[in-house]
C-alpha cells in the first residue's frame, strides 16, 4: 500500500515538473519567436532606407549631411546585426542610434512642401514610418514576453527546473542612450 | 486637440484607474460567470421541460413524487446540452464565411489600401499574432468588425466612411480593439453563447407551442391541483428562460467590448487614439445609414443599429454606452 502511495507522488511531482519544464520552453520560445519579428522588420528598414535617400536626396539639398548619417547608421546598424541570433548590446545600440537619425530626418522633412507632393516619396516615407511603429511595436511585444520569461525563470518553483535545465535570462531591448538623446532633444510641438 | 482629450462628466458607477492587465483579468472572471450562468440556464430548461413531461405521463400528478430527481429531467437536460455542442461545432467550422456574406464586406489587398494594411499589421505584430485578412465595407457609416474562430482564420474589416474620418492615430486605436477581439479569442465566445441562447429560445417556444396544443385536446380538470402546479412551472419557465439568457448575452457581449478596449491600450500603450476615435463616432452616430442588423451586430465596434428610442433599455443592449466607453479609457490612461 506504501509502495503504490510513494509510486503515486513520485509520478505525479514527475508530471507537474514536465508540466513546469514545458511551460518555460513555450515562454522561451514566445522570446525567441518575438525577437525574430524584430529582426524581419530591421532588415526591412535596411531596404526601405537607401530607397527612401535617393528619392529625397534631390529635394533636401541643404540636408546632405542628416542623409549622410542616416545612410552610416544604416551601414553600422546592419554591421552591428549580422549574424547575431539574439539582441547583443552592439546592436541595440547601433538600431537606436539609427532610429534617432531617422527621427531627425522625418522631422526635417516637413520642412519641404515639395516632398508631400512626390507620390513616391509619400509611399516611402508611409512605409518607413510604418516600418518603425513594427520595430516598436515589435519590441514592446519582445519586452513583455521576456518580462514573462525571465519572472517565470527567477521565481519558485520555476527557478529548480530554469537552472537544472540551463534557461538564461533573456535580454531585454531597453530604449538606449542615444535614442532617449534624441527623444529630449526633440522640438516640442504644441497642440493647442 | 486638447479639448477632445477632456472627458465629460458621465454619470454611473465610476471606474477606478486601474490598468489593463486587472482590467482584463476582472472582465474574464465576469464573462466566466455570466457564461455558467448560461448553461446552468440551459440544463435546468431541459430538466424542467423533461420533469413536467414526466409529471404530465404519471397518471395521478403527484407533486410530492416529482421532488424526487426526474429521469427524464436528467435527460431533457442532457438532450440540450448534446445539441448545444453540436452547433457549436457546425458554427465553428463555417461561421466565418456567413459573417463575411451578412456584412458585405470586401477583401483589399496592400496596393489598394497601404495605409490601413501596415496598421493592421503593426497591431498583429503588438499582439504577437498572425496578421488577419483586411477588408472594407463600402459604406459612408463609421464601423468596424472583427470576423474569425481563431486567431490564424481572423479577418478585420473597416468601413469607407471610418477610413475617411479618422486619423491615423484613431485608426490604430479602432484596428487595435478590432486585435483585441481577435486575440481574446471573443468571436468564439460570442458564437458560443449566441447558440446557448437561440437554442434556449427555441426549446422555450418549442415548449410552449406543444403546451398549448396539448392543453386543448386534455384539459378538461379532473386531475386537480396537481397539475395546475405542474403546469404553471413549466410556462413560467418557458416564457422566463429566454429573456434571461437574451439579458446574459448581451451582458457577455458589453463585457467583452470593455475588454477590447482595455486590450486596444495594452497594444497600443495609447489610450488617446481609442479615446479620439469613439468621440468622432458619437458625433457621427445619428447621421450614419444603418449597417449591418439584429443578427450581426453583436461583431461591430459600435452597435450598427439604431435603438428605437435614445434611452432604450441597458439591459438587452450589446454594447456599452459611448460615454461610459470612454470613460473607462480615460481612467486607464490616468492609472
Amino acid at each position: 500500500m506504501a509502495f503504490w502511495i510513494v509510486l503515486g507522488l513520485i509520478v505525479a511531482i514527475g508530471f507537474w515538473g514536465v508540466s513546469l519544464y514545458n511551460r518555460l520552453v513555450r515562454l522561451k520560445t514566445q522570446v525567441a519567436n518575438g525577437w525574430a519579428q524584430i529582426d524581419v522588420q530591421l532588415k526591412r528598414r535596411y531596404d526601405l532606407i537607401p530607397n527612401l535617400v535617393e528619392s529625397v536626396k534631390d529635394y533636401m539639398g541643404y540636408e546632405q549631411e542628416t542623409l549622410r548619417q542616416v545612410i552610416e547608421a544604416r551601414n553600422s546598424a546592419v554591421k552591428a546585426n549580422a549574424g547575431t541570433a539574439t539582441p547583443s548590446a552592439a546592436s541595440l545600440n547601433a538600431e537606436s542610434a539609427l532610429t534617432a537619425s531617422l527621427g531627425r530626418l522625418f522631422a526635417l522633412s516637413e520642412n519641404y512642401p515639395n516632398l508631400k507632393a512626390n507620390e513616391t516619396v509619400q509611399q516611402l516615407m508611409e512605409e518607413l514610418s510604418s516600418t518603425e511603429n513594427k520595430i516598436g511595436f515589435a519590441r514592446q511585444f519582445y519586452n513583455d514576453s521576456a518580462t514573462a520569461y525571465n519572472t517565470a525563470v527567477l521565481s519558485f518553483p520555476d527557478n529548480l527546473i530554469a537552472g537544472r535545465f540551463g534557461f538564461e535570462q533573456a535580454t531585454l531591448w531597453q530604449v538606449a542612450e542615444a535614442e532617449r538623446a534624441a527623444v529630449e532633444a526633440a522640438p516640442k510641438v504644441d497642440l493647442r | 486637440m486638447n479639448a477632445a482629450v477632456t472627458a465629460e462628466p458621465v454619470t454611473g458607477p465610476r471606474v477606478n484607474g486601474t490598468d489593463f492587465l486587472s482590467a482584463q483579468a476582472e472582465n474574464r472572471r465576469n464573462t466566466r460567470w455570466l457564461i455558467l450562468i448560461l448553461i446552468l440556464l440551459g440544463l435546468i430548461l431541459g430538466y424542467v421541460i423533461g420533469w413536467a413531461l414526466e409529471a404530465w405521463a404519471s397518471a395521478d400528478y403527484q407533486v410530492a413524487d416529482t421532488l424526487n430527481i426526474s429521469a427524464l429531467g436528467i435527460l431533457g437536460a442532457l438532450a440540450l446540452g448534446g445539441i448545444g455542442i453540436i452547433a457549436s461545432i457546425v458554427t465553428f467550422s463555417s461561421g466565418d464565411r456567413i459573417i463575411m456574406k451578412l456584412t458585405g464586406a470586401e477583401e483589399v489587398t496592400a496596393e489598394t489600401e497601404p495605409v490601413l494594411h501596415n496598421v493592421v499589421e503593426e497591431m498583429a505584430i503588438a499582439a504577437g499574432l498572425p496578421k488577419p485578412r483586411v477588408a472594407v465595407i463600402e459604406t459612408e457609416a463609421l464601423n468596424a468588425f472583427a470576423t474569425g474562430m481563431s486567431p490564424q482564420k481572423a479577418t478585420i474589416g473597416v468601413t469607407r466612411g471610418l477610413l475617411k474620418s479618422l486619423n491615423r492615430e484613431q485608426l490604430q486605436g479602432v484596428v487595435a480593439h478590432e486585435m483585441g477581439h481577435v486575440l481574446n479569442l471573443d468571436i468564439r465566445y460570442m458564437a458560443a453563447v449566441g447558440i446557448m441562447v437561440g437554442l434556449i429560445a427555441l426549446v422555450s417556444d418549442l415548449a410552449l407551442r406543444s403546451l398549448r396544443m396539448g392543453g386543448r385536446s386534455r384539459s378538461s380538470g379532473k386531475k386537480g391541483g396537481g397539475a395546475l402546479i405542474v403546469l404553471l412551472i413549466l410556462v413560467l419557465f418557458a416564457i422566463l428562460a429566454p429573456l434571461a439568457a437574451q439579458a446574459v448575452r448581451f451582458a457577455v457581449s458589453r463585457q467583452r467590448e470593455y475588454l477590447a478596449d482595455a486590450t486596444a491600450v495594452q497594444l497600443t500603450r495609447n489610450p488617446l487614439g481609442l479615446i479620439g476615435a469613439l468621440k468622432v463616432l458619437e458625433g457621427h452616430k445619428e447621421k450614419a445609414p444603418e449597417i449591418g442588423n439584429r443578427a450581426t451586430q453583436h461583431i461591430f465596434i459600435v452597435n450598427p443599429v439604431k435603438a428605437f428610442k435614445s434611452g432604450g433599455s441597458a439591459l438587452f443592449a450589446t454594447h456599452p454606452s459611448l460615454a461610459e466607453r470612454i470613460e473607462r479609457l480615460t481612467n486607464l490612461g490616468r492609472g
